[in-house]
């Protein structure tokens, strides 16, 4: 009987589910995204962390990995694609470009300074593009912040 | 350029295109960017005869792009003949001078290839072409205000409700921002003159 029970908290439970499969969407802006790519292929294989699955669909993914340049035209895109994702979602800002509008911060007229102006991030990720690695390292993290959510009392869950 | 004797090509434009005006543009090396410049008024005119005549025939527009100096804008053609025997290259230049309403005629019913092109050189620049099938903006957004790569071009605050420049993100005390800044007021300066 002992070796057949497993104890844990709801929260920790559900935490360790949701964390362990991060679906990202396939979303790819510019250079960073064949850095999205590499990782997501054979050689740094992002499936080990279970957030291997690129959806086709923003309906169906829980993770929005903004890879590149956001300029004002696409930015109102990227807003209904968030929109879109059903809860909980998650974002992860890749690269200079969308953390602050990277080389175009100063003197781009076409460049949104930061995808932070129009949807919640999560995750910064540094770099011009960021090396796999580092990605890597931006969805640990994504997880650890994950792990310790409160489900029951989140805002997610309404009357909780 | 390849192959391309410019004094006998900018004779042979003017003894066919009436009020053409061609004049070469020679460079120091002669065998790098000479051109010959058209009169605006006439480019549709001239194209076509470059196209159509039996001497030194161009079958292919390789690229349409404006030039800002600020007291006057260019349109460069860049024209190629791909032939295995004499393949020739040229640059043609048209002066636009109105910068209000800057306007010259298309050649997208003569080379397709120039449609994009001068949709491309009429967002940046704001030059209009007279006749062209889909006078839309290409890469910038259809309500976007102003043209980009103009001198004297100021973006514009806010766009769709997104902030073009976030005070709070923006280094204003930047040497090369300050510059930059410098030299968009003086073209303006230049430009109202």
């Amino acid at each position: 009987m002992q070796d057949g029970v497993v104890l844990s908290t709801v929260d920790e439970f559900l935490n360790w589910g949701r964390k362990n499969s991060l679906w990202p969407m396939t979303f790819g802006l510019a250079c960073c995204a064949i850095e999205m790519m590499a990782t997501g292929a054979s050689k740094y294989d992002l499936e080990r962390f279970g957030c291997g699955a690129f959806m086709a669909t923003p309906r169906r993914s829980d993770l929005m990995i903004v890879a590149g340049t956001v300029t004002l035209k696409m930015a109102t895109r990227v807003k209904v694609l968030y929109e879109q994702m059903a809860e909980p979602k998650y974002v992860i800002s890749m690269g200079s470009c969308a953390n602050k509008g990277g080389p175009y911060w100063q003197h781009g007229y076409h460049v949104l300074k930061g995808v932070d102006e129009v949807v919640p991030v999560d995750v910064y990720v540094p770099g011009c593009p960021p090396r796999p690695e580092a990605l890597i390292e931006g969805v640990m993290t994504l997880q650890k912040k994950i792990a310790n959510e409160r489900l029951l009392r989140n805002k997610w869950v309404k009357h909780a | 350029m390849l192959n391309v004797d410019f004094n006998k090509l900018a004779e042979l434009i003017n003894q066919n295109v009436s009020g053409a005006n061609a004049t070469v543009n020679t460079t120091e090396d002669a065998k790098t960017d000479s051109s010959i410049s058209v009169e605006a008024s006439k480019i549709f005119s001239v194209v076509e005869f470059l196209k159509t005549n039996k001497e030194m025939p161009f079958n292919a527009l390789q690229a349409v792009s404006g030039v800002d100096y600020v007291e006057w804008m260019e349109v460069c053609y860049i024209m190629a003949h791909f032939d295995l025997t004499t393949p020739r290259e040229l640059i043609l230049k048209v002066k636009v001078t109105d910068r209000v309403s800057p306007a010259v005629d298309s050649v997208v019913s003569l080379y397709p290839a120039a449609n994009f092109q001068e949709r491309e050189c009429y967002d940046m620049f704001g030059i209009k072409f007279n006749n062209h099938p889909d006078p839309r903006r290409i890469l910038c957004p259809d309500d976007w205000e102003g043209f980009p790569l103009r001198k004297d071009y100021v973006a514009q605050k806010v766009y769709n409700g997104m902030e073009v420049f976030p005070d709070h993100k923006m280094n204003y005390d930047d040497r090369e921002f300050i510059v930059r800044q410098d030299m968009i007021k003086k073209a303006q300066t230049q430009a109202a003159n």
